[in-house]
């Protein structure tokens, strides 16, 4: 099924096996100077958005932070940027401090896939998830630290929860058991709206419940094992599982439960809140500021009744910086926004070498790809419009040979700069487009713009007397730079 | 806490949802709601989120508008 497919190194086995839930994580990246704790009092407001984004700087090494003293919340704990910076992604992967995004997407890539997935079921009394369990007088104010995120957001929002949800026309098929992240605004102590789309698998669940008007029970996982929250945030196939691409990505077992709702939930996770839709309800939601870097308006959206709470002892609360980039959000997503457009692609053309879509969840992408004849660039272009994640969100598309590295950004500005004609771009006017780009003219619709700088191939016989300049390149010196950087600094590497 | 920061609603619209309390007991603030607009507030925040003249008139909530519906629904209840 995938090509790409290799056998996990024995560092990454190691790190698989070593976690098991965001705690096992956050000690994990403790130990590599990747966690830090802010034990200064914070208040909620606006000390935890300040330094969230101070934290969130550095996308490459930037720390996750825990905050372990909030005003009005003693003895509580936040965690923010757990998935903040490609670091912290490199050692969730089993690699060392320093990985390229590029290698990392390599690896992923060559983790990729549902088809072998390793998942232990255990007793829901046997759970860590189930240490306490609520079933009234529910106060998410008091539960969790939630504070707002960005200062003209409508309410205290919830932004990173993976929320289990089942096809309510088929609610035993596991594939179609969704797990999905979707921002969450507290309404009431025990009410929160959540916001879904119908291009969204939890979109459908909600549509086919009230069209049938029967009840839609989810489960929404807070604190999570850090590779679920990657896959909860990818477009994989609907009647894939995001548990099974998590588990085959770790290359250890997820430990899966049951909620008390009926959902599968990780045993491991800080929280779960179980919930059910108040159908046919719709409550005023937003302003909330989103991954374009922009506020989305407010709108009438789906609210949902908490039937019971569960949680660790002291749970810790996750939560994400979202607003404009570079965030959390798109280190979280990026990669894994990248992948699945690589696969599909290369089902179709072998002569795909990778795609950056990590700019605004793929509103911009870059892909390399070797020429076949004159023209192809453009064909795999098409191509990945029309991609599941293509359809409504790759904007801007740039196409450059296999010989530039869509990662590098000034490998890409060579290719635009020496390999692109002004002819060479092609804009498809009225094509879908998320709601939420704030370049739109008309919500929902957009024009998509393909710049092909490719360099030029038979029959073109323009630009042929073009000869590049090879300069040296390959391990040696690699290693070359690498003892430059020993030298600049002073024999540490 | 008279009027909501957004809408400008009355107080008969404004529930207190939580108040915070420091590890003696003492109060450190309080969050409200507001039936109307269904904004949440803490009395603590910055101005430029909880003062009426201070936001950005851009971010007002005028209740009886007509705002987008997302998903409407099959039936309504």
């Amino acid at each position: 099924m995938n090509d790409d497919r290799k056998p996990l190194s024995a560092k990454a086995k190691e790190v698989g096996q070593r976690i098991g839930s965001l705690r096992d994580f956050l000690e994990f990246l403790e130990e590599n100077g990747q966690c830090v704790t802010w034990s200064d009092e914070v208040y909620p407001e606006p000390d935890i958005r300040n330094v969230a984004v101070a934290a969130g700087r550095d996308a490459n090494t930037g720390p996750a932070v825990i905050f372990s003293n909030i005003a009005g919340y003693p003895g509580k704990k936040l965690v923010l940027g757990v998935h903040g910076s490609f670091t912290n992604l490199a050692l969730l992967l089993g690699h060392p401090k320093g990985t390229t995004i590029k290698e990392l997407f390599y690896d992923i890539i060559s983790r990729w896939g549902d088809d072998e997935p390793l998942l232990d079921f255990i007793e829901p009394e046997d759970a860590p998830v189930n240490q306490n369990r609520l079933t009234e007088n529910f106060n998410l104010y008091e539960l969790l630290p939630l504070y707002r995120i960005n200062e003209y957001d409508g309410g205290f929002y919830i932004g990173k929860a993976n929320v289990v949800s089942r096809d309510p026309r088929d609610p035993d098929n596991f594939g179609k058991q969704n797990v999905g992240i979707y921002r969450i605004q507290v309404q009431a102590p025990g009410e929160f709206t959540l916001l879904s789309v119908p291009a969204h698998d939890m979109g459908r669940h909600i549509m086919a419940a009230e069209a049938d008007n029967v009840p839609l029970k989810i489960s929404v996982m807070l604190g999570n094992h850090p590779a679920m929250c990657m896959f909860a945030a990818t477009p994989v196939g609907y009647e894939e599982s995001e548990f099974a691409y998590a588990s085959q990505m770790m290359g250890s077992p997820l430990r899966l439960t049951k909620s008390g709702n009926g959902m599968d939930i990780l045993a491991d996770s800080e929280m779960v809140i179980e919930a059910e839709l108040m159908n046919g309800v719709r409550t005023l939601e937003g302003p909330f500021g989103e991954f374009p870097g922009s506020y989305s308006g407010a709108r009438r959206i789906p609210r949902f009744k908490i039937t019971a709470i569960s949680h660790r002892n002291d749970p810790i609360f996750e939560n994400i910086y979202i607003g404009r980039g570079w965030t959390e959000h798109d280190t979280l997503i990026g990669l894994n926004t990248s992948a699945p457009i690589y696969a599909q692609l290369k089902k179709d053309f072998p002569e795909v070498v990778a795609v950056n879509a990590l700019y605004q969840h793929g509103l911009t992408g870059i892909i390399s790809v070797k020429n076949r004849f004159a023209g192809f660039a453009k064909s795999v272009a098409m191509r990945a419009l029309g991609t599941p994640h293509g359809t409504m969100y790759l904007k801007n598309l740039i196409m450059v040979d296999d010989d530039v590295d869509p990662f590098d950004l000034n490998e890409v500005m060579w290719a635009l700069s020496t390999r692109t004609r002004a002819d060479d771009t092609i804009v498809i006017p009225n094509m879908p487009m998320i709601p939420i780009d704030p370049a739109a003219e008309i919500a929902g619709k957009g024009h998509r713009l393909i710049i092909d700088a490719t360099s030029f191939m038979p029959p073109d016989k323009l630009g042929s007397d073009s000869k590049i300049v090879t300069p040296p390149a390959g391990p040696e010196i690699d290693e070359i730079a690498k003892v430059i950087q020993l030298l600049q600094n002073g024999g540490k590497s | 806490m008279s009027l909501c920061p957004r809408c400008q609603s009355a107080n008969d619209q404004i529930r207190t949802e939580h108040k915070g309390l420091n590890a003696q007991g003492e109060l450190v603030w309080t969050i409200f709601h507001c039936n109307a607009c269904e904004f949440s507030w803490r009395d603590c925040e910055p101005a430029i989120s909880i003062d009426y003249d201070t936001r950005e008139a851009f971010f007002r909530i005028d209740p009886k508008k007509d705002y987008p519906v997302i998903m409407p629904p099959a039936q309504y209840k």
